[in-house]
C-alpha cells in the first residue's frame, strides 16, 4: 500500500515539474525587456541599465555600450543552458553589470567572439565557465570578479565541473588587468593565444592561476597567487615574461608549485617571490630561459631542475627552504650569483662571491625518478647523510659557479606572521614544570 | 600500583642525581638555541627549512639520549647488585619495569621541555623562533620520539649483560634508525619487484618509530605533499585529526609490545635466578 503511495507522490511531481518545465521553455520564447532594448538600440548607442534583474540569455550582435546605472545593481540572470551574455559584435562595451549563471553547463557566462571589446568592472558567479573569448583579439577585462556558483546535486564537487575564469582560444593581443578570480577551475587559461598582457590580477583556490599552453609573448606581470595547486603554469610557450608575482602557500597537492615550467623556452621570468609552496620553481624539459632575481622563501623545495637545459639562473635568492633546490639530467645551465642560505661559502678576494662553488645533488631526484616509493625520505636525516656521500661525476651537475655570500637587499617575508609570545609563554611554563620536577628529584628527605 | 610509583619516584630521583642526564640537558639545550642562530630570520611556521633543519637535530640527539639513559638505568641495577638486592622483596617485575619507564620519562621530558623552554624565552627576546602551532608539534614530535626509544632502551638494557654491550647496542640502533635507514632500505629493497616497494616502505616504516614520528610531524606541519603521490591516501588520512588518534594508538601499541617483551625477558631471568 505504501509503496503504491509514494509511486503516486512521485507521479504528481513529476507532472508538475512537467508543466513548469513547459512554462520556462515557453516563457523563453518571448525576448527579455533588456533583449528588446538592445534589439531597438541602433549602431553606437550607451544603453543606461537601471537597477533590477532581467532574464538572460542576452545576445549582442552590434556595436553598443551597456552601462548600469551608478550605485544601482543592475543584474542578468541566466538559467537556461546558453551563454548569458553573448558579444557577436567588435567595440562592445560592458560596464558595471552583475551576471548571474549559477547553471551547471558548458556555455559561459559571457561568451566573446568579436575583436576590441571592454568587459569592465563585473561581477560573474558561474557554474560553468567565466569569460570565454574564441578569435576575440584586443579585447580588455579589467577590474572583473569571477567566482564559482555552481552546485552539483547528490555527489562531491570534483574540480572537473567547475570551467576556466577566463578561457581563450585563438585569441590575441588581449589585456587582463585588476581582476580577481577565485575558486574556478584555471584562472586565465590561453591556448593558441599570442601577446596578451595579464596584469596586477588576484587568482585564489584555483586549478592553476595563470595558464598557458602554446602561446607567444604573453607577459604575466605583478599578479597575486595564494592556496592555487599552481600560480603560473608555463606550458609550450615562447617567449613569455613572467615578472613580479607573487605565488603563495601552493603546497597542498602533490603537484603544487608557484611558477612552473614545461616545454618553454626563451622566457623571462624575472622579480617573482614564491613563498611557502611545494615547489618554488619547478623547470622542466625547457632551455634557454632567463631565471632572475626572484625571491625563492620557505618553499619545500626551492627550484627543481629537471631535463632542463641552457637557462640562466642568476641574482634568485634561496632562502629558508627545506631543500634549496633538486636537479637531474640539467647542463649546461649557467648559475651564477644566486643566494643559499643553506650554503656556506668562502670569500678569500672580498667580492661578496664565494669561489667554492654550489653543487645541486642529483641523487635524491634520480632516486624517486626511478623509485617512487623511496620519496618518503625526502630530507630525511639518512637521506642527507647519503647525499653527502653520493659525489660521482660532479663535474656535470648544476653548478653556482659564484654564490653569494649574503642575500642581496632586504628579504621580505609576505605569508602572515604569528607572534612568538605565545610560544615563549608555553615554553616559559614548560621550564617552570620542569625545574620544579628536578626540584623534587634532587632534594634531600 | 603503589609499587610502580615508589618505583617511578626512586628513578626520578636517581635520575637527576646521575651526571648524564645534566650533559644531555646541557647539549640538547645548546642545540636548540644554536637553531635560533641558524635561523636568524625571524619567525617560523609550518614546514620550511628551519623546521625540517629541527627535526633532523632531535633525531640526531633525542634517540640516542634516550637510548643511554634507558639501557644504563637498567645495567646499572644488575651491575649495582641493587636488583639481587630488589628481586627478594614481593614486588612484581611489572611494577619494576613500569615505574622505570615512567621514572625514566619525566627525566628525558624534563630535559627535553629546558631545552625548548629556553629556546622559546631567549627566541621571543632575540625575535627569532617558532609560531605557537609549530612549536607545539616539535614538542610532541621531541615527546614521542624520547617515549618511543626509552621502550626499546629498556628492552635493550634487559638484554645487555652491562653498560657496556647496552653502549653498543644502543649506538647501533641508533645508527640503523636514523641514518642507516634510507641507505639500507633502498640498498634492500631495490631487488624488490616494482610494485611491491611501496608496500615494503610502509611497513617496514611502522618498524622505525624515528620515521613514524618523522612523517607524522612533516604530514601535520603542513609539508604532506612532498612525500609524493604514492603515499596521497596515507597523507589525507593522516591531516585529519583522525591520523592524531591513529598514530597515539600506533605509538602506545608499539611501546606496550616493547615494554612487555623487556617484562617477559626480565621475568624470566628472576625466575632463574
Amino acid at each position: 500500500m505504501r509503496v503504491i503511495q509514494k509511486l503516486m507522490y512521485a507521479f504528481i511531481l513529476l507532472a508538475i515539474s512537467t508543466l513548469i518545465g513547459v512554462g520556462i521553455v515557453k516563457a523563453e520564447g518571448t525576448p527579455s525587456p533588456l533583449q528588446v532594448l538592445i534589439n531597438e538600440a541602433h549602431v553606437g548607442d550607451t544603453l543606461h541599465i537601471p537597477a533590477g534583474t532581467y532574464k538572460g540569455p542576452i545576445v549582442i550582435d552590434k556595436p553598443l555600450q551597456l552601462v548600469a546605472e551608478s550605485g544601482a545593481g543592475a543584474t542578468i540572470s541566466n538559467t537556461s543552458n546558453e551563454p548569458a551574455l553573448q558579444i557577436k559584435a567588435n567595440n562592445v562595451s560592458i560596464i558595471g553589470l552583475t551576471i548571474l549563471d549559477e547553471t551547471i553547463k558548458k556555455q559561459p557566462a559571457i561568451l566573446v567572439q568579436a575583436n576590441d571589446v571592454l568587459l569592465d568592472d563585473l561581477q560573474i558567479r558561474t557554474g560553468s565557465f567565466g569569460i570565454i573569448m574564441r578569435k576575440a583579439n584586443n579585447g580588455k577585462v579589467l577590474n572583473t570578479t569571477i567566482d564559482w556558483a555552481g552546485v552539483v546535486q547528490d555527489r562531491p564537487l570534483k574540480l572537473s565541473d567547475k570551467g576556466n575564469g577566463i578561457d581563450l582560444y585563438d585569441s590575441h593581443g588581449n589585456y587582463f588587468a585588476g581582476n580577481t578570480i577565485s575558486s574556478m577551475h584555471d584562472g586565465i587559461y590561453m591556448e593558441n593565444s599570442d601577446r596578451n598582457l595579464i596584469e596586477d590580477n588576484q587568482f585564489e583556490l584555483l586549478r592553476y592561476g595563470v595558464h598557458c599552453m602554446y602561446t607567444k609573448g604573453t607577459v604575466i606581470r605583478n599578479n597575486i597567487g595564494n592556496l592555487n595547486i599552481t600560480g603560473a603554469m608555463i606550458m609550450a610557450v615562447r617567449d613569455v615574461e613572467v615578472s613580479g608575482n607573487q605565488f603563495t602557500k601552493q603546497s597542498e597537492n602533490v603537484n603544487s608549485q608557484g611558477i612552473l615550467l614545461f616545454d618553454a623556452h626563451h622566457t623571462i621570468i624575472s622579480g617573482n617571490h614564491v613563498e611557502g609552496n611545494r615547489v618554488g620553481l619547478y623547470v622542466e624539459q625547457s632551455t634557454k630561459n632567463k631565471i632572475v632575481d626572484n625571491a625563492v622563501i620557505g618553499n619545500f623545495i626551492g627550484i627543481q631542475l629537471l631535463d632542463a637545459e641552457d637557462n640562466d639562473i642568476q641574482e634568485n635568492q634561496f632562502v629558508g627552504n627545506v631543500a634549496s633546490a633538486e636537479a637531474r639530467n640539467s647542463i649546461g645551465n649557467l648559475l651564477e650569483s644566486n643566494y643559499w642560505d643553506s650554503f656556506q661559502g668562502i670569500d678569500t678576494d672580498g667580492d661578496g662571491k664565494s669561489e667554492t662553488t654550489y653543487a645541486i645533488n642529483p641523487f635524491f631526484q634520480s632516486l624517486v625518478k626511478a623509485r617512487p616509493a623511496f620519496q618518503l625520505f625526502f630530507q630525511s636525516p639518512g637521506m642527507v647523510f647519503l647525499e653527502d656521500l653520493y659525489q660521482s661525476d660532479r663535474q656535470s651537475w648544476s653548478t653556482d659557479t659564484s654564490p653569494l655570500m649574503q642575500p642581496s637587499g632586504k628579504l621580505k617575508f609576505v605569508l602572515p606572521t604569528q607572534t612568538l609570545q605565545n610560544s615563549a609563554v608555553v615554553g616559559a611554563g614548560l621550564l617552570i614544570v620542569a625545574l620544579y620536577f628536578m626540584y623534587l628529584g634532587v632534594r634531600k628527605r | 600500583m603503589i609499587q610502580t610509583v615508589h618505583f617511578a619516584i626512586r628513578e626520578v630521583k636517581l635520575g637527576f642525581r646521575n651526571p648524564w642526564a645534566y650533559s644531555f640537558m646541557g647539549l640538547f639545550t645548546l642545540f636548540m638555541l644554536c637553531l635560533l642562530l641558524i635561523n636568524a630570520q625571524g619567525y617560523v611556521q609550518g614546514y620550511s627549512g628551519i623546521t625540517g633543519t629541527t627535526l633532523n637535530l632531535i633525531l640526531y640527539l633525542l634517540p640516542l639520549m634516550s637510548l643511554l639513559l634507558g639501557s644504563f638505568s637498567l645495567t646499572a641495577e644488575r651491575e649495582d647488585g641493587s636488583w639481587e638486592l630488589l628481586s627478594t622483596y614481593p614486588i612484581s617485575t611489572w611494577s619494576f619495569i613500569i615505574g622505570k619507564y615512567i621514572g625514566l620519562s619525566v627525566v628525558l621530558l624534563v630535559i627535553v621541555s629546558i631545552g625548548f623552554g629556553a629556546a622559546s624565552i631567549l627566541g621571543l627576546a632575540a625575535g627569532s623562533g617558532f609560531g605557537l602551532q609549530t612549536y607545539l608539534q616539535l614538542l610532541t614530535f621531541s615527546t614521542s620520539v624520547a617515549l618511543f626509544f626509552l621502550a626499546i632502551a629498556l628492552l635493550v638494557g634487559t638484554l645487555a649483560k652491562n653498560r657496556w654491550q647496552a653502549l653498543t647496542v644502543g649506538v647501533s640502533i641508533w645508527f640503523f634508525a636514523i641514518i642507516g635507514w634510507p641507505p639500507l632500505l633502498i640498498a634492500t629493497l631495490g631487488f624488490l619487484p616494482y610494485p611491491m616497494i611501496k608496500p615494503a616502505v610502509t611497513f617496514l616504516t611502522f618498524l622505525n618509530p624515528a620515521e613514524l614520528s618523522r612523517l607524522f610531524t612533516v604530514v601535520k606541519l603542513g609539508g604532506g605533499a612532498i612525500l609524493g603521490p604514492e603515499y596521497y591516501e596515507w597523507i589525507k588520512w593522516i591531516k585529519q585529526p583522525a591520523g592524531s588518534i591513529g598514530f597515539i594508538a600506533m605509538a602506545a601499541a608499539w611501546i606496550g609490545t616493547v615494554i612487555t617483551a623487556a617484562q617477559l625477558i626480565w621475568e624470566r631471568r628472576r625466575s632463574r635466578a
